[in-house]
């Protein structure tokens, strides 16, 4: 009988290692008949008992998959310390946050994944929250919705947008800034070039900067509080180009890299003010409503009485 | 014709000819051709004064007529030569700028007389230069200096004869035939030396033996050559802007080398070559061989495609690419009138539309990196004034907003005339004003 009572556990341990090991292979995860199927000898009984255990002691996770099976899956000894003490639910929660990555994921489609009630679900991210192991991140793609993702994760791009949004709104005086730092640099290294080179193509090939170069001025200068990458840069050298400030030429695998490499240098403009800004009637709010005899008229015009200081 | 365009007709004809002029000219804008007792019996003048304006006024090449296949001959305004009025101080400049005062005078001349013959408008400024010489105590000059001037501009082009539009039409003038519009008669010559050498289109009707060597041969503006010297010295002062002086000497010296070659509304210049283009700049530009090819290659490079090379011939073929060169003078104009009137950052989503041409708001948000919101006004300003259009592409038939696409584009052709309309109605307003200021001060 001792023996018998001492067998049971063995066999009991047996079976929940063999599970493990199962699991292990399969990190998709195994379902109930698999486990069935590879060990035929073990009973339901006691296939209960070994699961509950495993469950319990949080080494694997119970999970509905995609195709509505129970599967059973090896939990990561990562989130077994985090969330050790919360209760099942808290868990599974966790998990399915912690699978968004720094995208995140919507409360909605938490719900939907772990088919708890909204109450409930609300309840577990105010208790993961609490407990620092997640955070909720707006998204700057509409402005209502929150994403859930793991405390200690950087959000990605598309839900932050990048360098140019502070807590999701766009920090337009933040671009304003880099556009005239980036158009200065180009500015100064086209004047070094006509100071430096005679011959008028050296003088045009030098006054090129590549992005990375304005990259590395603009981080140097440490006007932003933010790490810009040279995609970054770019960005805000186009915005010089659509200024008409300035123009870019790509140079095809320069040195040994196979990258092309973008090219920026700065331009003049090919005429001063056109004439008909030069007087008031081109910039003039009442333009269409003015004639000969209206309640506006070149004769009575307070803006043309200005212009030629009558 | 445009409302614009009536309304400075109206100013310029009624600064430059009085109230008479401007009604019968403004009822033969509105009206097209029309003959003469048609004008006289609708603006309910007089027959005689409506006959004196229309000779002043074809006098001036403002009013042209032409006999209808009914033998009846019917009069027009040339609106073009009648807006083109107020341009004549600038002819009067140019022709200072270029040839000096005898030349200032002669086309001074020209135009208030509207069409003379040679020989009086040398007398004319002869003796009106010697006046001024006699004053300040210098010798006279002979009107041979003047014939010279004379010579130089009709050389240019810059003047030319007129011819009987009664008898030839401007169409029906070949090539040979426009090169003889040039041909300047000699000084003093009698009436039968100076048939020997003219063209067949001044036939030889009146023999009268004592009259002066030209007569019968009326010389007028050429507005044309004029309009194409502005518009070279236009790209001259661009690629100064853009590139330096030494580039725009280039520029000039190509321009200089095809201007009476080309037809003044050619796409491009007759080709150059490299050598012709070189051996033809000034020496004291101080541009050595090497730096003509530098810059040469700059031009052909530049955004403005100004220069382009055709072939590899004679060191590279070179040719001046009018069109390309005035369409993107205009889009400079036309960026001008955005950023004042609209502000930077509008301008800023002007060029990205015209760079990228169809967009949706979203995507001109990100380009330009303005805020969502900010974009919006920015955008439906320049749209509420047409500066740019919206196309709309549904996905469904009924046209739902929320299932249709709205992508926004410049149409520049559109664009450009829309602000020349502003410029006529700008320009008319200026006048008005200066008639109303000088009326008060009088
Ligand atoms: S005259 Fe005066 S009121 Fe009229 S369009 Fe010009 S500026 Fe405006």
């Amino acid at each position: 009988m001792a023996a018998n009572v001492k067998q049971e556990p063995v066999e009991d341990t047996d079976l929940e290692t063999r599970v493990l090991l199962m699991c292990h292979q399969n990190p998709e995860g195994i379902t109930d008949a698999l486990i069935q199927e590879d060990m035929p000898h073990f009973d339901v009984k006691q296939r209960v008992t070994a699961i509950n255990r495993l469950l319990s002691t949080g080494r694997i996770d119970l999970l509905k998959s995609s195709s509505g099976k129970l599967i059973y899956k090896l939990k990561d000894s990562s989130s077994q310390d985090a969330v050790k003490g919360s209760d099942q639910q808290e868990k599974v929660v966790y998990q399915i946050i912690k699978d968004a990555g720094n995208k995140g994921i919507w409360i909605r489609d938490i719900r939907f994944k772990c088919n708890l009630l909204l109450t409930q679900v609300n309840k577990i991210l105010k208790n993961l929250e609490s407990k620092k192991l997640i955070k909720a991140v707006k998204s700057v793609a509409a402005s209502k919705k929150k994403v859930y993702m793991l405390y200690n994760l950087e959000p990605d791009r598309t839900v932050t947008g990048g360098a140019w949004y502070s807590d999701q709104d766009f920090e337009s005086e933040f671009v304003e800034v880099l556009n005239q730092q980036c158009f200065k640099y180009l500015v100064q290294k086209a004047e070094a070039a006509k100071e430096t080179k005679v011959d008028p193509i050296a003088q045009r090939n030098s006054s090129y900067a590549s992005s990375h170069d304005v990259w590395k001025y603009i981080s140097e200068l440490g006007i932003s509080k933010v790490q810009l990458s040279v995609e970054d840069i770019e960005t805000i050298l186009d915005t010089l180009i659509y200024d008409g400030k300035c123009e870019r030429s790509i140079v095809v695998g320069a040195g040994d890299s196979d990258k092309s490499k973008k090219l920026y240098r700065a331009i003049n403009p090919v005429i001063q003010s056109t004439g008909l800004m030069r007087m008031p009637c081109g910039s003039c709010p009442v333009f269409h409503n003015c004639y000969e005899g209206g309640a506006v008229s070149p004769t009575t015009c307070i803006y043309m009485k200005d212009w030629l200081q009558l | 014709m445009s409302k614009c365009r009536t309304y400075l007709c109206k100013a310029v004809l009624k600064e430059h000819f009085g109230d008479l002029a401007e009604k019968i000219c403004l009822y033969m804008i509105n009206k097209g051709c029309c003959h003469l007792r048609q004008i006289a019996s609708e603006t309910e003048l007089p027959l005689d004064k409506v006959r004196k304006v229309l000779t002043a006024l074809i006098q001036q090449n403002v009013i042209k007529f032409e006999k209808t296949k009914r033998g009846v001959v019917e009069y027009f305004v040339d609106i073009d030569v009648l807006l083109w009025r107020h341009r004549i101080p600038k002819f009067i400049h140019c022709a200072k700028s270029l040839y000096g005062d005898a030349a200032e005078l002669l086309v001074e001349d020209i135009v208030y007389h509207g069409q003379i013959m040679m020989s009086k408008a040398v007398d004319n400024v002869t003796s009106k230069l010697n006046e001024a010489l006699e004053n300040a105590g210098h010798q006279k000059i002979g009107s041979s200096i003047v014939h010279d001037k004379f010579s130089l501009l009709a050389g240019s082009h810059f003047i030319r004869q007129c011819i009987n539009g009664m008898e030839t039409s401007e169409e029906e003038l070949d090539e040979r035939d426009q090169s003889t519009l040039y041909r300047v008669p000699p000084l003093h010559s009698t009436g039968k030396r100076k048939r020997s050498i003219d063209d067949s289109e001044q036939p030889a009707k009146r023999q009268k033996t004592d009259a002066p060597g030209d007569d019968g041969i009326y010389w007028k503006i050429n507005s044309r050559r004029f309009h194409q010297y502005f518009r070279d010295q236009m790209f001259i002062k661009a690629i100064s802007n853009r590139i330096d002086k030494r580039a725009s000497t280039i520029l000039q010296t190509m321009l200089r080398l095809s201007e009476v070659k080309t037809d003044d509304l050619c796409f491009t210049t007759q080709p150059l070559s490299f050598t012709e283009i070189f051996q033809a700049i000034p020496l004291d530009a101080g541009i050595t061989r090497n730096l003509c090819e530098q810059y040469l290659t700059l031009m052909v490079d530049d955004s403005t495609n100004l220069v382009s090379k055709i072939g590899e011939s004679g060191g590279g073929m070179f040719v001046v690419n009018i069109m390309k060169g005035l369409t993107s003078l205009c889009k400079a104009h036309l960026e001008s009138v955005v950023q004042e009137r609209f502000g930077s950052k509008s301008l800023r989503i002007f060029k990205v539309l015209l760079l990228k041409e169809h967009l949706e708001q979203k995507q001109i948000e990100e380009m330009a990196m303005i805020p969502s919101k900010e974009a919006k006004e920015l955008l439906y300003n320049m749209f509420a004034q047409k500066f740019v259009s919206v196309t709309e592409i549904s996905k469904t038939a009924d046209h739902a907003p929320a299932r249709t696409f709205y992508f926004f584009r410049v149409h520049m052709d559109q664009l450009a005339r829309n602000i020349l309309e502003n410029c006529y109605k700008a320009l008319a307003n200026a006048m008005v004003k200066r008639e109303a200021e000088t009326i008060e001060h009088q």
